[in-house]
């Protein structure tokens, strides 16, 4: 399958996490205009990042004067999920020229990768996962202008139940991770154990994703060296 | 109110390190990806992010929680139905939460 034929494939096959998004969009805008970011400066914040994470956790600080080391370091622990992300697509990204693997990252997206790994070999992943990404972006901004423009219905209601959507929609996408991926169970079970071990040790929230994932990719190796049987 | 050029600024702050972030976990992998049987490893990747997120999440969540990720869970599995599973975890979250111990 073409590359453009895979993009659109990415398209079509983004409308579940469209919806998602679009839920976390009008949150995020609500955010934004109750902490008085323009209209415009929410827009272009949410087209040149397209990352509800890290948009939630930099307005945690949104005051002057701006903490930019505070809210850099801040981002960074949120996103550090990408560079995970980035590093399954290693070997399924072959076949495009560097220029284009660098732009086209630009819209890395979870789903994106997870679903990836569910459709025929026949698609271009990097194809596939643009295009999802590129569905997921106007959903994003669309959202994201609605949520600002409604901010003032919802100043009075407390949004504070919908805090654990975070999770839920993750865990949709750890069940199509589980039910898609061919890798074997045991580094995300040993990733799972190692994180509540660590957070009934008060252990800090970057250190837990840190060490349980390296947790989980030792059991990996260990797994891959064992003779299989 | 934050002036019109420390927005600009964190906004492109922001954008760089969520960039890059994407960008150098490829790399990273790229220069791994001559070390024999890492293929592996490397897909296991988002599984282990993912579940050292939700494990910390379900651990420290209260009842109305707990019962929305189970709902999200059994529907995914049975379903693969991503809408209606967000949906009606968030519906147990808002309708649960008051009687279940909620915010």
């Amino acid at each position: 399958m073409s590359t453009y034929q895979s993009l659109l494939l990415g398209i079509r096959s983004s409308a579940d996490y469209f919806i998602s998004t679009f839920m976390f969009g009008v949150m995020f805008g609500i955010a934004a205009s109750a902490a008085d970011l323009s209209q415009w400066h929410t827009l272009i914040m949410s087209a040149s990042v397209f990352s509800a994470s890290a948009q939630f956790a930099a307005l945690e600080f949104w005051q002057s004067p701006l903490p930019y080391g505070t809210i850099a370091l801040s981002v960074a622990l949120v996103s550090s999920r990408n560079i995970l992300l980035g590093m399954a697509m290693t070997h399924h990204f072959d076949g495009h020229s560097l220029k284009r693997r660098i732009v086209w990252l630009f819209l890395l997206n979870d789903p994106g990768v997870v679903t990836s790994y569910r459709i025929a070999a026949n698609v271009d992943r990097l194809g596939y996962i643009t295009g999802y990404g590129v569905a997921i972006m106007v959903s994003w901004l669309s959202s994201t202008w609605l949520g600002l423009n409604i901010a003032g219905v919802f100043a009075t209601l407390d949004l504070g139940a919908i805090d654990f959507a975070g999770p839920l929609v993750i865990a949709t996408m750890m069940m199509l991770f589980i039910k898609g991926s061919k890798t074997r169970s045991t580094p995300w079970i040993v990733s799972g154990i190692v994180a509540l071990l660590l957070f009934e040790l008060e252990t800090a929230n970057y250190l837990i994703l840190l060490l349980s994932v390296a947790a989980g990719v030792m059991a990996a190796v260990v797994q891959e060296r064992l003779p299989h049987g | 109110m934050v002036d019109q050029q420390s927005t600009l600024i964190a906004i492109a702050l922001i954008a760089s390190v969520v960039y890059l972030s994407r960008v150098s976990g490829y790399f990273i992998g790229l220069q791994l990806r001559h070390i024999g049987g890492i293929k592996p490893v490397l897909e296991a990747l988002p599984g282990c992010a993912f579940m050292a997120i939700l494990a910390p999440a379900i651990r420290q969540g209260n009842a109305s929680e707990i019962l929305a990720m189970s709902c999200v869970v059994l529907i995914m599995w049975r379903t693969n139905n991503v809408v209606f599973a967000t949906g009606t975890g968030m519906a147990v979250l808002l309708l649960a939460g008051p009687y279940l111990g909620g915010n």
